[in-house]
């Protein structure tokens, strides 16, 4: 709590959203106000809520697939790669190298394209307004590659549990190579807008800080756990779908603040480019991986979880050896870090709330599932 | 393929600590769980936490079972950053029974907590901010119980919030 | 004093307003004239469902065999069929498809053994009414007839 001004004024309470652009979708947030300062916030969530956990308990195991993408939908394959590997985990099956490989390639372009959105709409709320065209453009690309490959842009549906159901389409690697090397002189130029800009730096330097302890009590995870100097991934520290193979870094960062985090991200998606690079070129022949015929995974529960763009993704799954889960426990990144908006936000200024919503990278579909 | 024990430093400390608390440390699909005692989870978490680096609990949800006298199975999922390593607290409670908040030793459960009662009506004893969190306050039921059918709703509540029959 | 320099003579942002301006090149122009100009789909697109018919004689490809039905997660496929007492087998006689709640997951076409059902490059499903996006099988078979503007 900041300290008590003089002038003991009595609290101002505002409503932030839910229709508010900056607050990324229907979050409500409600600011107990002294004067700018913010003393304190409450969350008002669900008004997105569509009971995914339920459909996914009134669904065979195939055809929850396409309900997972509708989580984080601007991470859609990762959502899916997700739900898949769980399956498969529960089933005990694994999918064949080639299905790993091009999975690893589409989760990390949907990772840029995660970044790339994030990056956009972030700048928009800080008041820049340049970067969301060119961000949009080159997401643009990527969803292009989605298109090609599996049929839809957003909600795409890409893998199956045990494999894939699409072969790659001709002139596949192709276009991930003139993607990679389209993209990284584009990153340059967003860090050439935005990195030095002093209103940028001003607005984001200092603003927001989680520090590593407190990101570990809130459960915090993804760039803001690394920007707060913890170099955790899980891709590095539980290898999944054949991650162990590439060569990369985690980008880390030391204050926590919200300048970091920006940092962090920035370098994320130069390493997913570099891993991408690698995938494409080593793209074994072989079988795509078939969906079992049936899926009647023997009793017992797992955890399976993955890096997704905004934190560690859960899928908790039940089974009770029928063709339909008994029950699907999604862990959103995107809602627990939200938690931590209050601790971010208390004792800053009221301006610093659009830019601290903006950092933390929610989705509210996947807050509120 | 079935559980098998989960041996090794931490159960031994754990049932060494805790006794017939804990009934069972298995091991499925690689992944070691504990069930224990309703009682004994909290301080089983702060053990976990401050001598055993458990220092981050990924998650708090739990399965319905509506024919078994203890109604509930709740799960605490934890991760130890310095160990690389995950480990599941399973618990099973009755309707009505109040467990205790974890709220203290890890903050990241009040939102967790609260989730887990709107969705399944568990109230957590000691919990800040015992509310619904995703659906209306007012709201009546609790949808993820396993007799709350797919497409039921809260009549009134529809009605007299959205003047509508039906959302369906 | 460097850092000084640069902040008098406003680097960063003149850094920024060289990148915005080297981006007023035309060949960056990336906004597309729809509905003048129609979107080129990937051939993969899953779009309009549509209902195959043998181009030789005109009759469906369909067997009536409801996999696509059972296969659908939201359940809004809906096949009638007619047991057909010469051939001993089943007839299509109805096939409705509520386009309102389906989410293009492409499940049903995946299932069809005969490859009757599928998702065409059709994107222009909008519809006046909730009953205008319920298919029957002659529109699943016509497939769509937008509007094409010209300007
Ligand atoms: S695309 Fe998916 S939702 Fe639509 S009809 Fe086919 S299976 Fe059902
Ligand atoms: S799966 Fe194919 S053949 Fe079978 S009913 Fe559906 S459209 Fe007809």
């Amino acid at each position: 709590m900041p300290e008590t001004t003089f002038l003991d004024s009595t609290e101002l309470v505002l409503n932030m959203g839910p229709q508010h652009p900056s607050t990324h979708g229907v979050l409500r947030v409600i600011l107990k106000l002294d004067g700018e300062k913010v003393m304190g916030t409450e969350c008002v969530i669900g008004y997105l809520h569509r009971g995914v956990e339920k459909i996914g308990e009134n669904r065979t195991y195939l055809q929850f697939a396409p309900y997972v993408d509708r989580m984080d939908y601007v991470a859609a394959v990762s959502n899916g790669l997700g739900y898949c590997l769980a399956v498969e985990k529960l089933l005990n099956i694994e999918a064949p190298p080639r299905a790993q490989v091009t999975r690893v390639i589409l989760t990390e372009l949907n990772r840029v394209a995660s970044h790339l959105l994030w990056l956009g709409t972030h700048a928009l709320d800080i008041g820049a307004i340049t970067p969301v065209f060119y961000t949009f453009r080159e997401r643009e690309e990527v969803l292009k590659i989605f298109e090609n490959y599996c049929g839809a842009r957003l909600t795409t549906h890409a893998f199956r549990i045990g494999g894939l159901q699409y072969e790659l389409y001709d002139g596949f690697e192709e276009q991930v190579k003139a993607f990679c090397d389209m993209f990284l002189p584009k990153v340059d130029e967003y860090e050439e807008l935005l990195t030095n800009n002093r209103i940028w730096v001003n607005r984001l330097k200092g603003v927001g800080i989680l520090n590593a302890d407190e990101c570990k009590e809130f459960g915090v995870t993804g760039p803001v756990l690394r920007a707060a100097g913890v170099s955790w991934d899980l891709r590095k520290a539980q290898p999944y779908s054949g991650y162990e193979q590439y060569d990369f870094e985690i980008p880390t960062a030391q204050n926590g603040d919200t300048y970091d985090r920006y940092g962090v991200r920035m370098r994320e998606m130069r390493q997913s480019v570099r891993i991408i690079r690698q995938a494409v070129d080593k793209i074994p022949a072989g079988p795509i991986g078939k969906t079992p015929k049936v899926i009647k995974p023997p009793v017992g529960e797992a955890y399976v979880s993955i890096e997704a763009p905004k934190g560690e993704l859960g899928y908790f799954i039940v089974s009770d050896n029928s063709t339909q889960p008994y029950r699907v426990r999604v862990r959103p990144p995107s809602f627990i870090n939200l938690q931590a908006l209050d601790r971010m936000v208390r004792g800053g200024l009221v301006a610093d709330v659009v830019a601290i919503i903006g950092t933390i990278d929610i989705v509210l579909g996947e807050v509120d599932r | 393929m079935a559980a098998t024990p989960w041996e090794g430093e931490l159960p031994a400390a754990l049932k060494q600590r805790f006794g017939d608390q804990i009934s069972e440390c298995s091991t499925y699909l690689g992944q070691n769980f504990a069930v224990v005692k309703a009682e004994a989870v909290i301080p089983i978490l702060e053990f976990l936490k401050l001598e055993a680096d458990f220092d981050y609990l990924v998650d708090i949800t739990a399965v319905d079972y509506p024919n078994r006298t203890e109604r509930f199975e709740l799960f605490y999922i934890l991760y130890s950053f310095a160990r690389n390593e995950r480990v599941r607290i399973k618990t099973a409670i009755a309707d009505g029974y109040k467990p205790g908040t974890a709220t203290a030793v890890h903050s990241v459960a009040n939102w967790l907590e609260r989730e887990v009662f709107d969705m399944f009506g568990v109230q957590f004893a000691g919990h800040p901010d015992m509310r619904r969190i995703l659906m209306p306050e007012e709201w009546e039921g609790f949808p993820l119980r396993k007799d709350y059918s797919i497409i039921k709703q809260d009549d009134r509540w529809v009605k007299e919030n959205l003047g509508i029959e039906s959302g369906q | 004093m460097n850092k000084f320099l640069r902040s008098i003579f406003l680097v960063d942002l003149f850094q920024g307003l060289w990148v915005t301006f080297r981006n007023q090149n035309p060949k960056y122009i990336y906004t597309e004239q729809y509905p003048g100009e129609r979107p080129k789909v990937a051939e993969r697109y899953r779009g309009a469902p549509r209902l195959n018919i043998n181009p030789d004689n005109g009759e469906t490809l369909c067997i009536a065999c409801n996999l696509c039905a059972l296969a659908c997660p939201e359940t809004l496929i809906v096949v009638g069929s007619e047991r057909n007492e010469q051939t001993r087998r089943k007839d299509l006689t109805t096939f409705t498809y509520d386009l309102s709640r389906c989410m293009f997951c492409g499940l049903c076409e995946d299932a069809c053994p005969v490859d009757a059902l599928e998702l065409t490059q059709d994107f222009e499903l909008a519809a006046y009414t909730r009953d205008g996006a319920i298919w029957d099988r002659q529109m699943l078979e016509e497939g769509p007839r937008p509007t094409r503007y010209k300007f």
